[in-house]
């Protein structure tokens, strides 16, 4: 592989945390335009880790999923009882305050002779634990492939488990997963912290791919992208969000086809394809296709 | 002290003026169809630039680049209604069509977005300023000339669209769709003519808003498109989804609030408060402060 | 890594690598390289010729080998630019490059210096279709 293919991968491999934490919420019923909020949390916070007190990415990277989850927990709380646009119109509000709190943030600290951390509206740079460490773009690359495959892997058997029947019952009609002695609340609110969670790991890797983050990353188009791709890729499969990706970053981004027109084309191509599927590509219908396919006896 | 508390809600009230246009736009576009029109600020935006690369070849008068952005807004809210929200409105009854034809719309945002910085690729253009001439000295206070014309162009859009919803024929078919959706299917109305005109309508005006803040901040930018859907949505869920005086009350107060933030606290705590307050409301009281009648 | 990629099963080198991370030592802070760039546009939109001044500790760094890539920060993880290797220009300490961009903006070019020393550098630059200057921050 090339360098520029390693790059195109990397990029599609990041974004997919983003489009898997949007697909968390989504099959439970969720709409958030604020997921890039906490991609940008668990950024920050494993930047903190590493470049500033030499924490190993290991480490920094669990601090990052908590602290994108208990960021998603504090916004998700207040507005728990919120649904559909209204909970959406909240994400969008909170996902903003934080960009504008990154914009704000001064902290930074010696480290061999340098000043480290978040400098406001100039951004983070330095956190170099990767690059110093002698890790390749290739060998990140798997490194990124690793930890998104023990996520799907996580996904899909949560999704076979009873815990993911309840969920998308809840997605599905929540007053009649409620009249079944669901506890919606408490589900809901694991839902956010999991989807955080997931932001946070996919930021955590993200920062340490660039070397630098700033709060401009992580505003609204960064955020709807990750719920775009989960729409188009399908709602059946925690496959779905990594097709959109896929679809969008590899294909027309990555093949340079549409060089300039690239937005008009994928445009275009996300809302003809909406009217068609407006569940995505690997909708429930098709999912449940294939299991059946896969059960039969031979 | 007194002095720039009153000032700064004059300036406040200018820019608010705005708002309130914009939100009413977004407001008559989901009163109808209960989606959200992400395209919205795009389209007016895609109609800024229409006016602006006008502006660049050849030198209309005011009125024509204002007649050129409302039309260019109206041609791309038509093309956002076609593709993005007539196909879903079949499907409506099915769960997460408007989560689909929300989604759309963004996909079209992402169109006209590429389209403006392909026409005109430059970050930032000037366009041409409403007037040069000094603000009007009130007692110790300066009123601008801009905020007196944005007040005015506001006021008579309220009044022309109050007269459009609650005098004209076509009215009376808009609020039966809005507020009793199968009553109005049985009398024979038919909801794709009113959608198709309610969202020509809401960009009509959306495009007047854009006007007045693409000629009061003098310039153009991409970014435009983003800040109107923002500032629009902003100032809807302010004031409650769905209900026209809710968009002018949020939208005014949107303006106000953000003046004073920005004179007291600076430029990122302004956006900062305009969050927390949209935030704080949502969880609070989520249908804003001047609720519609019938929310769904 | 292509040929560790074809013979391992991709599962193991990444665990490997996880553990790899996991065990080495944050290690020690060499003292960073300085960068000066300059770009100016060519007759091809969005094509720049660009020139960088290495230096360390206030000399000129010199027979540097050095990658250049970029990244839009209003879009992270959209763009992809191929990158280039650049070449020694006139002075000690100076290289050249030409960056392809994929549109107007402000990018942050990635300067990847492998030898003599390792390091990452990132500048902030706007570039318009014909035209770039440093970036006010």
């Amino acid at each position: 592989m090339d360098a520029y293919t390693v790059g195109v991968f990397t990029n599609i491999g990041l974004l997919s945390f983003l489009g898997l934490s949007a697909y968390v919420l989504l099959i439970t019923g969720e709409l958030s335009f604020g997921q890039q909020a906490f991609f940008g949390v668990g950024a920050y916070a494993a930047g903190v880790g590493t470049a500033m007190f030499g924490l190993p990415l290991v480490v920094a990277t669990a601090a990052a999923m908590a602290s994108g989850a208990l960021a998603a927990l504090v916004v998700g709380l207040p507005t728990l009882r919120l649904r559909g646009l209204y909970f959406a119109m909240a994400t969008l509000a909170a996902a903003e305050m934080f960009r504008i709190l990154f914009e704000l943030l001064h902290w930074q600290r010696d480290v061999g002779g340098e000043r480290v951390g978040p400098d406001g509206t100039q951004g983070f740079r330095g956190i170099r634990w990767v690059f110093e460490q002698g890790i390749e773009a290739a060998g990140f690359l798997i490194v990124v492939y690793g930890v998104l495959a023990l996520l799907v892997a996580a996904l899909v058997f949560v999704e076979r488990s009873r815990l993911g029947a309840t969920l998308r019952a809840v997605g599905e009609d929540p007053e009649q997963a409620a009249s079944l002695g669901i506890d919606i609340l408490r589900l809901k609110l694991g839902v956010v912290a999991a989807a955080g969670a997931v932001a946070g790991l996919g930021g955590a890797l993200y920062a340490h791919h660039t070397t630098y983050v700033e709060p401009r990353n992580f505003d609204i188009m960064l955020g709807v992208h990750g719920l775009a791709y989960a729409l188009i890729g399908g709602l059946g499969t925690a496959l779905g969000p990594l097709l959109g990706v896929v679809l969008d970053i590899g294909l027309l981004e990555g093949s340079r086809l549409f060089a300039g027109y690239r937005m008009i084309v994928f445009g275009g191509l996300v809302a003809l394809l909406l009217v068609i599927r407006p569940r995505g590509i690997l909708d429930e219908r098709i999912v449940h296709g294939w299991r059946h396919r896969a059960w039969r006896p031979r | 002290m007194l002095v720039d508390l009153a000032q700064n809600t004059l300036d406040g009230l200018g820019a608010g003026a705005s708002y309130a246009v914009l939100a009413l736009g977004f407001t008559l576009v989901f009163g109808v169809l209960r989606v959200v029109n992400l395209a919205y600020g795009p389209a007016i935006m895609l109609g800024a630039y229409a006016a602006t690369w006008t502006s660049l070849h050849v030198r209309p008068g005011l009125a024509t680049l204002a007649a050129i952005t409302v039309a260019g807004s109206v041609v791309a809210g038509a093309y956002v209604e076609r593709l993005c929200f007539a196909p879903h409105r079949a499907t409506g009854l099915r769960p997460g069509a408007a989560v689909a034809a929300m989604v759309a719309s963004f996909a079209v945002w992402m169109q006209f977005e590429e389209a403006a910085t392909l026409a005109l690729p430059n970050h930032l253009y000037t366009f041409p300023s409403l007037t040069t001439a000094a603000p009007l000295p009130l007692g110790p206070l300066a009123l601008r000339v801009e905020t007196l014309v944005s007040l005015a162009v506001a006021a008579a859009i309220c009044a022309l669209l109050w007269w459009l919803l609650y005098r004209a024929r076509f009215g009376i078919a808009v609020r039966a769709v809005t507020e009793r959706p199968t009553a109005a299917a049985l009398t024979g109305i038919d909801p794709a003519w009113v959608s198709v005109r309610v969202f020509a309508l809401a960009s009509a005006v959306g495009g007047a808003a854009g006007f007045l803040v693409a000629t009061t901040h003098g310039q153009v930018t991409p970014h435009l498109g983003m800040w109107t859907t923002l500032k629009g949505l902003l100032a809807m869920m302010i004031g409650g989804l769905g209900s026209l005086p809710g968009a002018i009350a949020g939208g005014v107060l949107l303006g106000v609030l953000e003046a004073h933030s920005q004179w007291y606290l600076g430029p990122q705590a302004r956006d900062l408060v305009a969050y927390l307050l949209l935030f704080s409301l949502l969880a609070l009281r989520p249908r804003g402060l001047l609720p519609a009648r019938h929310t769904g | 890594m292509e040929a560790a990629l074809t013979r391992t099963p991709i599962a193991t080198v990444g665990i490997a690598a996880l553990l790899i991370a996991l065990a080495v030592a944050h290690p020690a802070h060499a003292q960073r390289a300085q960068a000066e760039l300059a770009c100016a546009g060519t007759i091809t939109v969005h094509v720049y010729d660009c020139t960088v001044r290495l230096s360390r500790g206030g000399r000129p760094l010199e027979g540097a080998r050095i990658v250049v890539g970029a990244d839009m920060p209003s879009m992270p993880l959209a763009h992809v630019v191929r990158p280039v290797t650049a070449t020694p220009g006139a002075i000690a300490g100076e290289y050249t490059f030409r960056l392809a961009l994929e549109m107007s903006g402000r990018w942050a070019v990635k300067l990847r210096v492998e030898a003599p020393v390792r390091d990452q550098l990132i500048v902030h630059y706007d570039f318009s279709e014909t035209a770039a200057s440093p970036a006010r921050r």
